[in-house]
């Protein structure tokens, strides 16, 4: 492996050299059997690979079933008696569907809040910076997401900042703080405006997730915290001063 | 850039009226173009057809009802980490050890396809089919045994034909770190099939 050019080689394969480079690299490669060997050598990789694993079309059913969602609810032109008549049943179907549409996001939600905290507890460990100097974790939390949220420790109240991680919630990423009561650990998720107006108090398999504010920011909170450590929790969190 | 965009996440996604409207049978057509896309992640991912239709059907309704306001880059991209995003959701809640199994029941199943789908010329001898089936499943043991890094990153690239950008931004990732891991993870997987021409793949 001498040739200077041989890194150019999976970027030439896999296209993502311009017309220009990619006229002058195959210049190269006639004159070069080092790099025409690693070329061969790599689409042989993609044969196998591709003959390895098929592709498979989606299912039938599964594609008309996301038909059936996608497709818009364009305004009618009803003529005039038809439209009375429809008024009333057309309100039920967009109140109904409106609904729905709440209450998958929530449900989407409060999956993914749980997921990210039950991950974490599986994990080696909860946080991916741990400290408990709110000077170490704010600045980590810069440039991993836009807005860096509010870092407070309530050791002396019992609630013990271990640290701070990044997670996604849907396809938003969010901070979230880890903090230790006795044996429980908590997370706090510092969401946006949309994401938080969708938390609704919900409980699975012994957690608990409950929408609260940190400082003026909207947050969810995550834990198996009983409800009386979660008030107390929750007024520790609601006074903290940016 | 990472095509997902937290900054606008206070924007509220369910547009009323008629741009938004458009704007969700936008993502909808989107999602649909790339649906084999986003059912073989999921497929290899999850290891079954049915958990990855689910996650598939879950990151439509969440793409829907963003209303798209955090699309600003790829997106087939874009789409495509919804996806990643509702299978990982989904190996969280059932157990962090199916991840690990997950391709080698899709390997199984492909297994089972192949010898039942891909009827082999009659002018093809045995030994020669033999052959051709021994290889894939040589390949689908070692591909099973690469690190998960490595080989989401090639089976991005290799199955799904995604660029560097697009597979950096499904995943995340800087884009020299795409890279890398493509290198060593291709690097890795020729070196167990070929256990005979090491000196082709160091460098790559």
């Amino acid at each position: 492996m001498d040739c200077r050019r041989s890194g150019d080689v999976p970027l030439y394969f896999d296209g993502e050299l311009d017309p220009a480079a990619t006229r002058e690299f195959e210049r190269h490669l006639d004159d070069c059997d080092e790099c025409r060997a690693t070329l061969v050598g790599l689409d042989a990789l993609r044969r196998d690979v591709r003959a390895a694993m098929p592709r498979v079309g989606a299912p039938a059913a599964l594609r008309e079933r996301l038909l059936a969602l996608a497709a818009p609810a364009r305004r009618r032109h009803w003529p005039a008696i038809a439209a009375a008549a429809a008024v009333a049943f057309a309100v039920g179907a967009v109140a109904t569907s409106v609904w729905r549409t709440r209450e998958a996001t929530r449900d989407a939600l409060a999956r993914d809040l749980f997921a990210s905290h039950w991950r974490s507890l599986a994990a080696t460990s909860p946080v991916d910076v741990v400290s408990s100097d709110r000077h170490t974790v704010k600045p980590w939390f810069a440039g991993k997401v836009a807005q860096a949220p509010l870092v407070r420790d309530f050791a002396a109240d019992g609630y013990a900042l271990v640290g701070g991680r990044v997670d996604y919630v849907g396809d938003a990423r969010v901070p979230v703080l880890v903090y230790r009561h006795g044996q429980h650990l908590i997370d706090v998720f510092v969401l946006g405006d949309a994401d938080a107006a969708a938390v609704a108090p919900t409980s699975r398999r012994g957690y608990t997730l409950d929408p609260l504010v940190l400082g003026h920011q909207p947050a969810a909170v995550v834990s198996d915290l009983d409800a009386e450590e979660l008030a107390r929790f929750a007024a520790q969190l609601a006074a903290a001063e940016p | 850039m990472p095509v997902l965009s937290w900054k606008d996440a206070a924007t509220p996604g369910h547009g009323a009226g008629p741009p938004g409207d458009d704007r969700a049978a936008g993502i909808g057509e989107l999602a649909l173009r790339h649906l084999d896309a986003a059912y073989n992640l999921g497929r290899w991912l999850l290891g079954n057809e049915q958990d990855a239709a689910d996650a598939v059907h879950d990151a439509f309704l969440r793409a829907t009802a963003s209303g798209g306001s955090r699309v600003d880059g790829n997106p087939r991209a874009w789409w495509l980490a919804i996806v990643r995003n509702c299978c990982l959701a989904r190996l969280a809640v059932h157990g962090r050890e199916r991840r690990n199994v997950a391709l080698d029941q899709v390997a199984a199943e492909h297994g089972r396809d192949a010898a039942d789908a891909v009827v082999p010329p009659l002018d093809e001898p045995i030994e020669e089919r033999l052959e051709h089936e021994q290889r894939r499943a040589l390949v689908r043991h070692h591909l099973a045994r690469l690190p998960p890094e490595f080989r989401e990153v090639l089976l991005l690239r290799e199955l799904e034909a995604l660029s560097y950008r697009e597979i950096a931004d499904v995943l995340d990732l800087p884009i020299g770190t795409v890279m890398s891991r493509l290198a060593r993870g291709r690097a890795a997987l020729q070196k167990a099939i070929n256990p005979a021409a090491n000196e082709v793949d160091d460098g790559l």
